[in-house]
């Protein structure tokens, strides 16, 4: 009671924090890069059912990004449908997706599944490259059209990181609660021990799908987010470097927790616009904090709030001995 | 030997075969347990015991033959599938969640009875969260029956074996089993663990769930158990109540050995 009443704290200060934000910042590249921010952790929070609770290796993120972005695009400016019938398409399109690459993930793990992954997502660029009458090819989609509600059209990028806020927030509390149920015990149970799960009556097919496909939706989520907000996207970006991205951000914030999917979000996503002041060398500097990283916080950065939080444990109890 | 024994077959096995390629592990394997029993299946290292029990409970392929539970054929059946005919498990190697606490474990023990489906989860916040509760609830008391309800929110690797021992035995537990199978449960334990979780198993006994074990520990199959039955070399050599195995020649002479046979008889003598 007593931790959930403090997370739900923290929870309202950063909500307030992130709606106060804007209004001190007049730099529209800023905005941009909150609005990046907020797609980002929509990823991220996703790939953790997956990645981080279960411990299946998913590098087709871009694959998924971009199958997302792209039906809500296609449907947008060939048909002319409103932007949220897109989105909802999307979210159909990562359940299909998530079903379709959580079923090999029954039958292969570890770095084979991690390469049929890489393989789905390379498969999906070179088809939207190739496939030029659909996808205009390299040259991508444009005239792509922002969400609307009421005739009321989100343009400026404050109006839009404002609504994406309120769709991050939403998909964050709904990961929260996922995450602390029943079935985040049953993602950790399949990462710790199939068997025992097997035996204990729970199918592993229905939950590692089941986790592939979450993944795949908050992925598809926000590819479409961010095609609605761009206005035009082309297929070159969704390669491996930028599926691997969304691992770092996983492993830097800390696999398993929400809060911390967050945290390596905002931190990953903002640090390399930090280090730009070092031209040629910003690259090789944060490729070499995220080395740290891997090998000092493993558990990435909510890590270091839990050992403060044994630590005072374990100095309560010695004192309670004496 | 002949079975003149009365009840309810809880667990059938008929003509239960397993080879591995060339090698085979369980040779026609045929026996029967009685309601409200203990029954052990015993045997020499390498006897085929933990293959049998992995194949009664779904986590291998039968080659051959059939298992029934109360009538039901499991054979064929998936663990999960089976689990779900109220039969529960450990393991010789404790196979807990290492990331969660113990309370957790036992939680996650209780999965497959929790039946809100995703979406109603999704928006009924409330049902979602009686029946998160209910769970917990059910924790606690079966934590409080087993003894380790000051370790509820430890994490299993920071516990000494035989308690981990324990929070395995309570996880099957939560699942309502009818039906528990034992994989060497006092391997590993010392004395006075032992004790404490022989004593706990009988209590389980007592409340109304059947026990399969498999155990090397001759002091607590012959104290505890109804029926035993004893495999060498993936085949059935002998079975009967604990009295008649020690007597029999054959066991002594595959398993139990000469000594034991002294041992007995300086007990007796004692006595």
């Amino acid at each position: 009671m007593k931790k959930n009443k403090s997370a739900m704290i923290i929870a309202l200060a950063a909500i307030a924090l992130a709606a106060v934000l804007p209004m001190f910042i007049t730099n529209n590249y800023h905005l941009n890069l909150m609005i990046q921010v907020l797609i980002n952790i929509i990823i991220v929070v996703g790939l953790n059912f997956i990645t981080g609770l279960t411990g299946q290796m998913n590098l087709g993120t871009a694959g998924i990004f971009s199958m997302g972005a792209y039906t809500s695009s296609l449907l947008a400016t060939k048909l002319g449908l409103n932007p949220w019938i897109c989105l909802v398409a999307a979210v159909g399109m990562g359940c299909l997706i998530g079903m379709g690459l959580g079923y090999p993930s029954l039958r292969v793990s570890g770095v084979y599944l991690a390469l049929t992954t890489i393989g789905f997502s390379e498969i999906v660029r070179i088809l939207m490259t190739n496939l030029t009458g659909l996808t205009g090819g390299a040259l991508g989609v444009t005239g792509i059209p922002t969400f609307s509600i009421f005739g009321f059209k989100f343009q400026s990028n404050k109006e839009i990181y404002y609504l994406y806020l309120v769709i991050a927030v939403l998909l964050i509390f709904n990961a929260y609660r996922i995450v602390n149920s029943k079935w985040g015990r049953s993602f950790l149970a399949v990462k710790d021990n199939p068997d025992a799960v097997e035996a204990g009556g729970v199918n592993i097919a229905n939950i590692k799908i089941m986790a592939f496909t979450l993944a795949a939706i908050y992925a598809t989520i926000a590819g479409s987010l961010y095609s609605h907000y761009v206005g035009f996207i082309n297929p070159s970006a969704y390669n491996l470097e930028f599926s691997i991205n969304y691992v770092v951000m996983l492993v830097i914030g800390g696999i398993g927790s929400v809060p911390g999917n967050v945290l390596g979000a905002i931190l990953v996503t903002l640090v390399p616009e930090f280090l730009r002041f070092m031209e040629n060398y910003y690259w090789l500097v944060f490729s070499i904090i995220t080395l740290l990283f891997v090998i000092f916080l493993p558990n990435g950065i909510v890590s270091l709030f839990r050992v403060k939080k044994t630590a005072e444990k374990a100095v309560k109890g010695g004192q309670a001995n004496v | 030997m002949s079975d003149n024994r009365e009840g309810k077959s809880v667990l059938t096995l008929k003509n239960v075969t397993k080879r591995f390629s060339g090698l085979v592990a369980v040779n026609d394997l045929s026996l029967d347990m009685k309601e409200r029993t203990i029954h052990a299946l015993i045997g020499p290292n390498g006897a085929g015991k933990s293959t049998a029990i992995n194949m009664i409970t779904g986590l291998l392929p039968l080659t051959e033959g059939e298992i029934y539970h109360e009538g039901t054929k499991i054979s064929g059946m998936s663990a999960h599938q089976i689990a779900q005919t109220r039969c529960s498990r450990t393991f010789q190697n404790l196979k807990l969640y290492r990331s969660m606490t113990v309370k957790e474990n036992l939680m996650m023990g209780s999965m497959m009875d929790m039946k809100q489906g995703f979406f109603p989860f999704m928006f009924n916040f409330g049902a979602a969260a009686r029946e998160e509760k209910l769970i917990q609830e059910k924790a606690d008391s079966i934590l409080e029956f087993i003894g380790l309800k000051d370790l509820a929110d430890e994490y299993p690797a920071n516990m000494p074996y035989g308690k981990q021992k324990l929070t395995e035995l309570a996880r099957s537990l939560m699942s309502d089993p009818k039906l528990l199978f034992l994989d060497e449960p006092a391997a590993g334990l010392n004395p006075s663990e032992r004790v404490e979780f022989v004593n706990i198993m009988l209590k389980v006994f007592d409340s109304g769930i059947d026990i399969f074990l498999i155990e090397h520990n001759m002091d607590v199959i012959m104290n505890i158990s109804d029926y035993i039955t004893v495999i060498s070399f993936g085949a059935k050599i002998a079975e009967g109540t604990p009295e008649e195995i020690q007597q029999d020649p054959v066991v002594i002479k595959a398993y139990l050995g000469d000594r034991y046979k002294q041992n007995m008889a300086r007990g007796a003598a004692h006595a």
